[in-house]
């Protein structure tokens, strides 16, 4: 019986010493300001990616990996690990191209390297709790069949609620999704975002004032998880204290098996800009 | 002489008179109203309600009382303004339920009517309150009802139906403590009692039916209204029927009269072949025409045949139409169904004064923003018209005003659309509840949600009196600022700004994030800017937002959330 080994992108916005921990393959998307092109968390780290976009003069843009890029890694980890089976897990369909590149790598290596490309309908730390739960098991000897099944559950069990400081980043690049809706308003709203099951933004719901927000938030994941033994992830870009805060009021509230704090990488920086938080939450496995 | 019996003909005039006494108090009425904000209105309601009744009761041709009171309660229900509108507009729809069927009536079952009127406006308002127009029908129609179980007069009974009525009118302070407060009677129960006092006029023969008003502004309100309720119905300018508002006056001859005797009935049938929105009113000296028609000649010489002309208006209304058009930037020659009004899922309406507000709700998603508020009410018609024009499947009302919120309802009841009424009493509330708005819920969602997000804003108004008063046992003068924090006084004085800052400092507390300030048509930049350096000051953590709404009367609204 092989073991299992787990790939996903930069976007998943994993914690780099998780990923060493955890025998997480990372394949980096790309961001470009201007001319000059970067590797998501390769050559260019969160902190350095949001002190570039402060003194930009246009928002940057960004794009997928190549399918190249993954036939590569897959290879690479299909030579070094003795004939594994190969989980690749990624951001939404959605959002990116990315899941279609790890799709044509997977079908251009057809049978002879084996891998189950994943769509997480998810961005950020909510591909990232998928991922870090199910590398968790890999890790322990777990199958590919059960690895899989985990993963329907967990993309069952999931939930992302994120804020934006400001919607011109979503607006800009073209991921507002349905929350546009919220746009035409004259009225500072500060919408509580998520993904809709097909992985698209949508605002669940319009409040005006932080405070608001987080009330309705945690409120919203007491309907969810109540009682339930549950794993937190916030992502921050630049938004440090108040993440630690909010992870403070989600201890207070629930019980939290496993905390991850962590920040939003340049490529999803990039589409919903600087002041951003969003907080994952699945369920763990009793 | 005793009179057993009411006929068609008689109980028609005795509501053209009811609605005649009605309009020439209207004014005093107004004046009754107890609270003291620039609002009095209550008789400009009930006349523009009435007055709505009465073009129906014209209409109606049949000498049958079941058909008059039919017609005359499907007008009132329309053109139902304001909560007394509402509720009288109710009182007739149980009258007419009751005498359905009736060529003429009897002292039975007029008091039985009277009856019936009462428990269905009760049924309708959701929250009765004693001392008020509700009271005034009630003690009036028992009193009736006790007397027509042994006397068959109709005149007597109407007269002691009056008597009560005025009795219990008197005793409304006392259930009120408002209006014991500011020493003054209900103003809704006073313009019903004009209303009797104007059938018994007509019972008792003191009256001569007089379907003629003398004053010249009350012509013009009715072209008016006759005008708004056109206006609304226009689309493009293709769609005009009849392109020129046409307005005669002809002072009656009487040698032509006695070649051509006039016949008010007579001439309005004649003239309504020949277009639309037709008024025809006249006294012993004078004739006024207000007609929408495609040749003006016709009826100036038609009007002509009855004495010489005064006065004629004609104005080209596709022309005026056209202007208008152009104004709003569209396209004149090739008028299109705008984009806006393709069919859609969901349409919300609400009302507000000021370009401003209205703004602030459409960005929010609203569709359509009556022009109204406080002392515009808009009528159950209007509401309707906006219903039908909104071309959606699901409809939304946001009332944004206490006063507003029952001519809503009615309008919601009226429709055979899916409407739902989303009571908010206040523009802040309206502006909280569209943020709940989620067109891809389902109706009763929608509203589950605007109602509960309601409750999390808290409203700030200032305004000023209108004339000296007192209330909480605070003396306010005339021209003074009130801040009026939900239903209360707050703070008062002559400093618009003074009078703002108390108000915000006791709706400000440790839980509030932002407060929003909506300045007013008569507030300057530097005068807002000014409150907002206070807030800053004094709450540095409340997030203060300015929007120019550009409303009369409210310098300014505020809301805390």
């Amino acid at each position: 019986m092989s073991i299992v080994k787990i790939v996903t992108d930069s976007t998943a916005d994993i914690p780099f010493d998780l990923q060493q921990e955890l025998d997480i393959s990372v394949v980096p998307l790309k961001v470009h300001f201007g001319e000059e092109t970067f590797e998501d968390g390769v050559n260019l780290t969160s902190n350095e990616f949001y002190e570039k976009l402060g003194g930009a003069d246009s928002i940057p843009t960004t794009s997928q990996p190549t399918p190249h890029q993954f036939e590569t890694e897959y290879r690479q980890l299909f030579e070094a690990n003795d004939s594994p089976d190969i989980i690749s897990i990624h951001l939404s369909s959605k959002l990116s191209g990315t899941f279609q590149s790890a799709y044509i790598a997977s079908q251009t290596l057809g049978d002879d390297i084996p891998v189950t490309v994943v769509d997480s309908k998810r961005a950020s730390y909510a591909i990232g709790i998928i991922v870090v739960e199910v590398a968790t098991m890999a890790k322990a000897g777990a199958t590919k069949e059960d690895c899989l099944k985990r993963v329907d559950e967990l993309l069952e069990d999931t939930t992302v609620f994120f804020m934006v400081d400001t919607l011109e980043y979503l607006e800009k690049n073209g991921r507002i999704g349905k929350a546009s809706a919220v746009l035409g308003s004259l009225l500072k709203i500060k919408p509580i975002l998520s993904l809709t099951e097909e992985g698209e933004v949508f605002p669940f719901e319009k409040v005006r004032g932080q405070k608001k927000a987080i009330h309705r938030m945690i409120q919203e994941f007491e309907n969810r998880y109540g009682k339930d033994d549950i794993h937190v992830g916030i992502s921050h870009a630049k938004a440090e204290s108040e993440a630690k805060s909010l992870m403070t009021q989600m201890n207070d509230h629930f019980t939290v098996k496993k905390e991850v704090l962590t920040n939003i990488g340049p490529v999803i920086g990039t589409h919903v800009g600087p002041g951003t938080i969003a907080v994952s939450v699945t369920k763990m496995r009793k | 002489m005793t009179v057993n019996i009411i006929e068609g003909e008689k109980f028609a005039q005795m509501l053209v008179e009811g609605a005649n006494n009605l309009s020439s108090n209207s004014k005093k009425i107004d004046a009754l109203n107890v609270f003291p904000v620039p609002d009095g209105d209550t008789g400009t309601n009930m006349n523009l309600t009435i007055t709505s009744g009465v073009k129906e009761v014209r209409a109606q041709t049949k000498n049958h009382v079941g058909a008059i009171s039919s017609s005359f309660a499907k007008g009132l229900l329309m053109g139902a303004r304001g909560n007394s509108g509402v509720i009288l507009s109710q009182l007739f729809r149980g009258f007419s339920k009751s005498v359905e069927g009736k060529e003429t009536i009897t002292a039975k079952d007029l008091s039985k009517a009277l009856d019936y009127g009462v428990e269905m406006a009760y049924k309708a308002v959701m929250k009765p309150v004693e001392g008020t127009i509700l009271t005034v029908a009630k003690d009036a129609a028992k009193k009736g009802n006790d007397f027509s179980k042994h006397n068959e007069d109709v005149n007597e009974l109407m007269a002691v139906v009056l008597e009560e009525a005025k009795a219990s009118l008197e005793r409304t302070p006392d259930l009120l403590p408002v209006l014991k407060e500011v020493g003054v009677v209900d103003s809704g129960g006073q313009g019903l009692v004009t209303i009797y006092e104007g059938f018994l006029a007509i019972l008792r023969g003191e009256k001569v039916a007089d379907s003629v008003q003398q004053d010249e502004p009350h012509m013009d309100e009715l072209v008016k209204l006759e005008h708004h309720q056109s206006a609304q119905s226009h689309l493009a300018t293709e769609d005009i029927e009849f392109g020129y508002c046409t307005e005669v006056m002809v002072k009656f001859e009487e040698e032509k009269m006695a070649e051509n005797p006039f016949s008010e009935d007579g001439f309005r049938q004649q003239l309504d072949q020949y277009g639309d929105s037709l008024l025809v009113v006249a006294d012993e000296e004078l004739l006024k025409i207000h007609i929408h028609v495609e040749y003006p000649g016709n009826v100036i010489s038609e009007a002509q045949k009855f004495g010489s002309l005064v006065n004629v208006k004609i104005e080209n209304m596709r022309e005026q139409h056209t202007t208008i058009l152009n104004e709003k930037g569209s396209e004149p020659t090739a008028p299109k169904p705008s984009k806006s009004n393709k069919k859609t899922e969901y349409a919300v309406i609400t009302v507000g004064l000021g370009t401003g507000i209205a703004d602030l709700f459409k960005g929010l998603g609203v569709k359509t923003v009556i022009e109204g508020g406080q002392t515009m009410n808009p009528s159950t018609e209007d509401f309707v018209k906006a219903i039908d024009e909104s071309n959606a499947n699901k409809i939304i009302l946001l009332p944004n005003n206490s006063n507003i919120v029952m001519a809503a309802n009615q309008a919601a009841d009226v429709s055979d659309l899916d409407v739902i009424v989303v009571p908010s009493k206040t523009v802040p509330q309206g502006l909280a509840a569209m943020l709940a708005f989620n067109p891809e819920q389902s109706l009763d969602e929608n509203a589950d949600g605007m109602n509960e997000i309601m409750k999390e804003v808290k409203t700030g108004e200032v305004t000023y009196a209108v004339r000296d008063t007192s209330l909480n046992g605070v003396a306010i003068k005339k021209g003074d600022f009130m801040g009026i924090y939900e239903k209360n006084i707050v703070s008062t004085g002559s400093s618009v700004q003074e009078v703002a800052k108390e108000l915000i400092a006791e709706m400000v507390d440790d839980e509030s994030e932002i407060l929003t300030i909506i300045r007013g048509e008569d507030r300057t930049e530097s005068e807002s800017d000014e409150i907002v350096q206070y807030i800053e000051e004094q709450h540095d953590d409340v997030e203060v937002e300015v929007h120019l709404g550009n409303q009369p009367l409210y310098s300014y609204i505020l809301s805390v959330e």
